[in-house]
């Protein structure tokens, strides 16, 4: 049988911070935030990425009319998309708009929220989905986690928030030689009475699903595009379209799913190495082989309309999409990490009790994902990709910025809540 | 194949352990344990050698033979003759007048090198610094084997790129003669490239070893230099221009408006000293700042154990050999990107020597921020175990064999 094939690309842009110093800690409101830096990014992906890639898209949604892909676009993206790039926001709208483009919920600041404190992960959620509605008038009905990170537990508060289905790493050791090609089911238990108190007060969606599937990454098939595409040293290459279709059916089962970071295209492949054009020659190549394509939600649909038994997919540990190790070593690697992480968390309690919404976006913004694996040190020597796409010039830097914010938060909100900040006290021994 | 290397140094410990004798010291005993026999040509009675070092120095008859008329200078006088050219007025006013003195040292070592080493039956000639290139040239030719010429430091760094021009242009030579250069870093590899003309095919890098300290000192001597009640930051090196001790005081002007417990050590002797005593007082850092003058070995290590940053300013440093011994006692280091050593390490601050409040601020966030120093001590370290001498001199051994191929 021929595979459905499912597109989902990730679209994200955390806020990058400024080279903030000591002496800005305590006085008066300092920016956290490198506004021209992340402008620069911002509108320089737009120009490699983002406008070409959706032109292109939309040139082929209009052309085959079978072509279905789908996008998780982060609140962080959007919120940069209101100050940076009006154009870009529209040309995703005139994508949805075709109603072959399905757009996925996430954690609107692209949190690891789900690691430390499910009220705010759920809070995310909610912000994200409501902003989706707002924005393209869609509701979504398929959830996936920050950097596809997920277990077991993940899938089944992401159900009692409502999704039908969830997006995740299909992992080796977990698959243990069965296929990705098609979707499962997590395994069955109950969260406690509070934490399902939690969810149903805060979740996005009006009731929770019955049941929720996990749509599993075909990462070899993903990683061809995303990574290998342009490796001259890699057996695939030059890659053609009608050699990646074949890979695509040999594969089988019945779904391929392809994930993947946009800025695939144009970004990390370079438009001059060809990958516009592989793309553009994809859905033709498909039409003419009668291969469909789907979104994961048409996915679930046309697996539940054949009744079959559905296979386990137990994950209770953390997998992600990240690196070699599809872990969270990526985010939890190493001690300044931890501390980190464990710190901005640990002022959840303070900064809802201000009631202040700004220092509530800022403590927000400094969750976003991106903050921590600019801090890894995981291969750093070696050169490796926490390299490439750090703005910072080390790990340490990373850190030095992070922990300055967090010092200047973490005092203004004990100045609204008039309370002695507990770390600054112990600081401050003049 | 068994090579034997015909070497001139400069200096070597006990006798003196500035940077250039530490890392001579260390590549001969790297080159030999990469089963490379060495003979080392020095301008002073080294006492006693490492076993196995066939060590040569000149020996009165030897003078009288060559007949030379100077004496050799002291050996810190040609260390600080460029710091004196650039602080002194009367050197600079008189540029002939330490000149000739110093001419003549260098004249008299390159004399009598051919006659010292006559006997040797070497594969290659290995010179260190500009001070024995001419020596290294006349042996390797009249034994008509290829010369290596290893650059520790350039005039351009000592002076704060206000070169003698006497000393520039004999490196220079120096540096053209040879057949390959060694660079101890990138860093002076550009420096090479630009300032000197010197194609870069020519020049290799080998980054200087580092060999671990044996003892561990009492525990009396950790506490001699400040309380441990305070946080303690250290500099240590060289009271001279190139070493930038003048901007640590800045640096610590600034750490102290923020921690006034914060104390700060300025270990190491030179010329500059007065004038940054006076200028610590300015700064009313007096109860803050303490000066060591010059210490042993054991001061040393006690202090760069006690101290909770270690900070290496420099204008400009072929390599900094002192961050690594840092390192090695688990102090976290903030150094100077103008440095060989910044290209080695991972597991640090790296701050260009100018920013002191950039330098400021990475001092107070490891000093308020205990899970950063706790990595910094912890993963830094690990450059140590690449960056032996064993591995460094099986590059030079390397080199060696590919020119004799």
């Amino acid at each position: 049988m021929t595979p459905l094939i499912s597109f989902y690309f990730q679209v994200h842009q955390p806020y990058r911070l400024r080279d903030l110093r000591i002496d800005e800690i305590g006085c008066g409101e300092p920016q956290y935030f490198d506004a021209s830096k992340n402008r620069a990014v911002f509108r320089k992906v737009a120009e490699k990425c983002y406008l070409p890639a959706n032109r292109l898209m939309l040139e082929l949604l209009e052309s085959y009319p079978d072509f279905r892909i789908s996008y998780s676009l982060s609140g962080m993206f959007l919120d940069q998309c209101r100050e940076y790039g009006e154009d870009v926001l529209e040309s995703f709208r005139k994508l949805v708009t075709t109603g072959r483009v399905e757009l996925l919920a996430e954690t609107y600041y692209h949190s690891l929220s789900s690691l430390k404190s499910l009220a705010e992960f759920v809070t995310q959620v909610r912000k994200h989905t409501e902003a989706i509605q707002v924005l393209f008038g869609k509701t979504p009905s398929v959830f996936r986690n920050t950097e596809l990170i997920y277990r077991n537990e993940i899938a089944h508060v992401a159900r009692l928030m409502g999704f039908r289905g969830i997006l995740a790493e299909g992992a080796d050791h977990l698959l243990r030689g069965r296929s990705p090609n098609e979707p499962f089911l997590p395994p069955t238990f109950r969260l406690s009475r509070d934490r399902e108190g939690i969810i149903r007060k805060l979740r996005p969606l009006p009731r929770p699903a019955e049941q929720i599937h996990v749509l599993l990454k075909n990462y070899r098939l993903s990683d061809d595009v995303a990574f290998r595409f342009s490796d001259k040293s890699w057996v695939g290459f030059p890659l053609h379209a009608e050699t990646f279709t074949d890979w695509l059916t040999g594969s089988g089962g019945h779904c391929v799913n392809l994930f993947m970071d946009y800025e695939t295209f144009g970004e990390h492949q370079w438009a001059d190495t060809g990958i516009f054009d592989f793309l553009r020659a994809l859905p033709r190549i498909w039409q003419e082989r009668g291969i469909r394509t789907a979104t994961p939600s048409e996915v679930l649909a046309a697996w539940q309309r054949e009744p079959k038994s559905t296979q386990r997919y137990d994950a209770h540990n953390f997998i992600s999409w990240a690196d070699m190790e599809r872990d969270l070593s990526a985010w939890q690697g190493n001690r300044i990490q931890g501390a980190a992480l464990d710190a901005v968390y640990a002022l959840e309690h303070a900064v809802k009790a201000t009631g202040n919404p700004l220092l509530l976006e800022y403590w927000r913004r400094l969750q976003t994902s991106d903050h921590f694996y600019y801090m890894s040190t995981k291969y750093w020597s070696d050169g490796d990709v926490h390299k490439y796409f750090s703005p910072y010039e080390s790990p340490y830097e990373a850190y030095r910025r992070y922990s300055h914010a967090l010092c200047d938060l973490r005092q203004r909100v004990a100045a609204e809540t008039g309370s002695t900040p507990k770390k600054a006290t112990r600081r401050k021994q003049r | 194949m068994q090579l034997h290397t015909l070497m001139f140094g400069w200096e070597y410990p006990p006798h003196h352990s500035g940077g250039l004798g530490v890392a001579c010291q260390g590549l001969v005993r790297g080159l030999q344990k990469q089963s490379v026999r060495v003979t080392l040509v020095l301008p002073h009675n080294l006492g006693e050698a490492d076993e196995g070092v066939d060590v040569r120095y000149p020996t009165e008859e030897l003078r009288a033979l060559v007949k030379v008329p100077s004496i050799l200078n002291p050996y810190d006088g040609f260390r600080s003759y460029g710091e004196r050219w650039h602080t002194d007025h009367i050197a600079k006013d008189n540029p002939h007048l330490y000149g000739p003195n110093l001419a003549a040292a260098v004249e008299q070592f390159t004399a009598m090198s051919v006659e010292m080493t006559k006997d040797v039956d070497a594969d290659v000639v290995h010179c260190h610094d500009w001070m024995t290139y001419e020596a290294g040239n006349r042996a390797a030719i009249h034994h008509d084997i290829p010369l290596v010429a290893h650059i520790h430091a350039t005039e351009f760094d000592r002076t704060d790129f206000h070169p003698n021009p006497w000393i520039a242009e004999r490196e220079r030579k120096g540096l053209l003669q040879a057949d390959r250069i060694i660079a101890v870093s990138d860093y002076t590899k550009r420096l090479l490239i630009t300032h000197y003309g010197i194609p870069g095919d020519k020049i290799a890098v080998v980054h200087n070893g580092h060999e671990q300290p044996a003892d561990v000192p009492p525990p009396s001597l950790l506490s001699r230099y400040g309380s441990r009640k305070h946080p303690l930051v250290l500099f240590l090196g060289r009271l001279t221009v190139q070493k930038n001790p003048w901007q640590f005081l800045e640096v610590a002007c600034r750490v102290h408006a923020h921690r006034p417990e914060v104390e700060f050590v300025m270990a190491g002797d030179g010329p500059m000293l007065p004038e940054l005593i006076d200028r610590a007082c300015e700064c009313g850092l007096q109860d803050n700042v303490i000066f060591t003058g010059k210490l042993g070995q054991r001061e040393v290590q006690a202090l760069y154990q006690a101290a909770d940053v270690f900070v290496m300013p420099s204008l400009s440093e072929p390599f900094g050999l002192v961050a690594l011994e840092a390192i090695a006692h688990r102090t976290p280091v903030i150094v100077s990107k103008q440095s060989g050593v910044a290209e080695v390490l991972d597991h640090a601050f790296k701050v260009d020597y100018w920013d002191a409040a950039k330098m400021a601020d990475c001092i107070l966030t490891v000093l308020r921020e205990e899970p950063l120093a706790e990595q910094l001590k912890a993963e830094a370290p690990r450059i140590l175990q690449k960056l032996t001498w064993e591995n460094q001199a099986g590059k030079v051994r390397s080199i060696y064999t590919h020119l004799l191929s």
